[in-house]
């Protein structure tokens, strides 16, 4: 595994007292967090952060992290000393409001993390005394819209934290085969039931809540369970009428746009979107494309359209 | 280490569906208190008698776990995490205008 150095990540000296690292972390945290943040591989980043303000904002792991000494670089092989961390004291503790993860807070984090501080080590929390029922998790899942449509099966490689018999934890990678219904919205949740956190002891297993975020689609904007869909039409097509065909997510429809219809109009194709109780609609949203007067012939049609269209003034609205 | 491939059949959560308060806390690891505060905004609209015997709409989760991770991560309150939740609500739906404004302008 590598070396990680958290003070790096931080942005601060290895002297830094514990205001400078929590200023830092505020700061960092609010340029990469996955759900403020545009920043290229913001999650990523901010993992990094959080794992590096997981261990300098404690003082006891602070310490011992520390006491690897400061000749390490990151990215460099590593492997925990076999006295590790002896000598120290450990407590515990959460924190009012948003609580602290309580018992394992270090999922996501890396393998560096888990050696030092995960559930194997003197910091990962030790024995439970009494059984319990394992916790319930919530993740995020990542859909296609045509996957949303349609549904589907997903295989997931999920890493959980299990209790072991000794009532530690240890993170291990799981891997899931879940069927997606079809109609499956942005923001819905989809509930596996006993796949959050398995307990010692013989309570039930928590269940694990996905929340499904719907990536976005080259032609189709989703809102709700409503789809839009921009479809450009000929001048023709908008003035005198016309029947089009339409792509939409279950199949090309035809469509009839009315005579005299305007760029930004907006027809609704009745239970077109996602599929539920009810379905949704998609909307196509018209936008008139001129043809290019690139021809002596086009650009005479032009010229007529100026001649007997004379009194037609597109930006009238702008002298009232 | 990775564990044979299972298959699991899932529940869609829809609008009839309901999660405790103390379910809802775990997973958005928020305390009761909060959860109470939120309801007093109108973030979340509970039914039930006392705070601990409420059940919340299960709908309302993706929401009461960015108040979570927004107070937990950044270190705001409450209520400037509603506030931040509110205004990245608005800010998603005006990028969609947006991207739809776009495509009738683009060439």
């Amino acid at each position: 595994m590598e070396y990680r150095d958290y003070y790096q990540l931080l942005g601060v000296g290895r002297t830094a007292t514990a205001e400078e690292i929590k200023k830092s972390y505020r700061r960092l945290a609010r340029k990469y967090h996955p759900d403020v943040s545009k920043e290229k591989n913001a999650e990523q980043k901010f993992k990094e952060v959080q794992e590096a303000y997981e261990v300098l904002k404690d003082p006891e792991k602070r310490a011992a992290y520390d006491q690897l000494g400061s000749e390490w670089k990151s990215g460099q092989q590593f492997r925990p000393p076999p006295d590790w961390a002896s000598g120290f004291e450990f407590t515990g503790g959460t924190r009012p409001g948003a609580t602290g993860a309580p018992g394992f807070d270090g999922e996501g984090f890396s393998d560096f993390f888990s050696s030092l501080f995960g559930g194997a080590s003197p910091f990962g929390g030790g024995a439970r005394r009494a059984p319990r029922q394992g916790r319930d998790h919530h993740a995020r899942i990542d859909l296609d819209l045509e996957e949303a449509f349609g549904g589907g099966t997903r295989t997931l490689e999920l890493k959980r934290p299990d209790m072991k018999p000794d009532g530690s934890l240890d993170v291990r990678a799981h891997t899931v085969r879940v069927s997606i219904p079809a109609g499956v919205t942005d923001g819905q949740l989809i509930r596996l039931a006993g796949q959050g956190e398995r307990s010692a002891g013989g309570a039930r297993a928590g269940d694990l809540y996905l929340e499904v975020h719907v990536r976005p689609h080259r032609l189709y904007q989703l809102e709700g369970r409503d789809v839009t869909l921009t479809l450009p039409i000929a001048p023709w097509e908008a003035a005198l009428g016309a029947t089009v065909t339409v792509p939409t997510l279950g199949g090309a429809v035809d469509m009839q746009v009315p005579s005299g219809a305007q760029s930004g109009q907006k027809l609704r194709l009745r239970g077109r979107g996602l599929p539920g109780q009810p379905p949704g609609d998609a909307y196509v949203q018209l936008k008139i494309v001129a043809p290019p007067a690139n021809s002596p012939e086009a650009r005479a049609i032009y010229e007529q359209m100026r001649t007997t269209l004379g009194t037609f003034d597109p930006r009238a609205e702008l002298k009232r | 280490m990775t564990e044979a491939v299972e298959r699991y059949e899932v529940h869609l959560m829809g609008e009839t569906d309901w999660i405790g308060a103390g379910d809802i806390c775990a997973l958005c690891r928020l305390d009761l208190t909060a959860i109470a505060e939120l309801a007093d905004l109108g973030l979340v609209a509970p039914r039930g008698a006392a705070p601990a015997e409420w059940l919340l709409p299960a709908a309302a989760l993706p929401r009461l776990a960015l108040v979570g991770r927004l107070m937990r991560d950044l270190g705001v309150n409450l209520s400037g995490a509603v506030l931040a939740v509110e205004l990245l609500e608005a800010q998603r739906s005006l990028e969609r205008r947006l991207q739809r404004l776009e495509q009738l302008r683009a060439p």
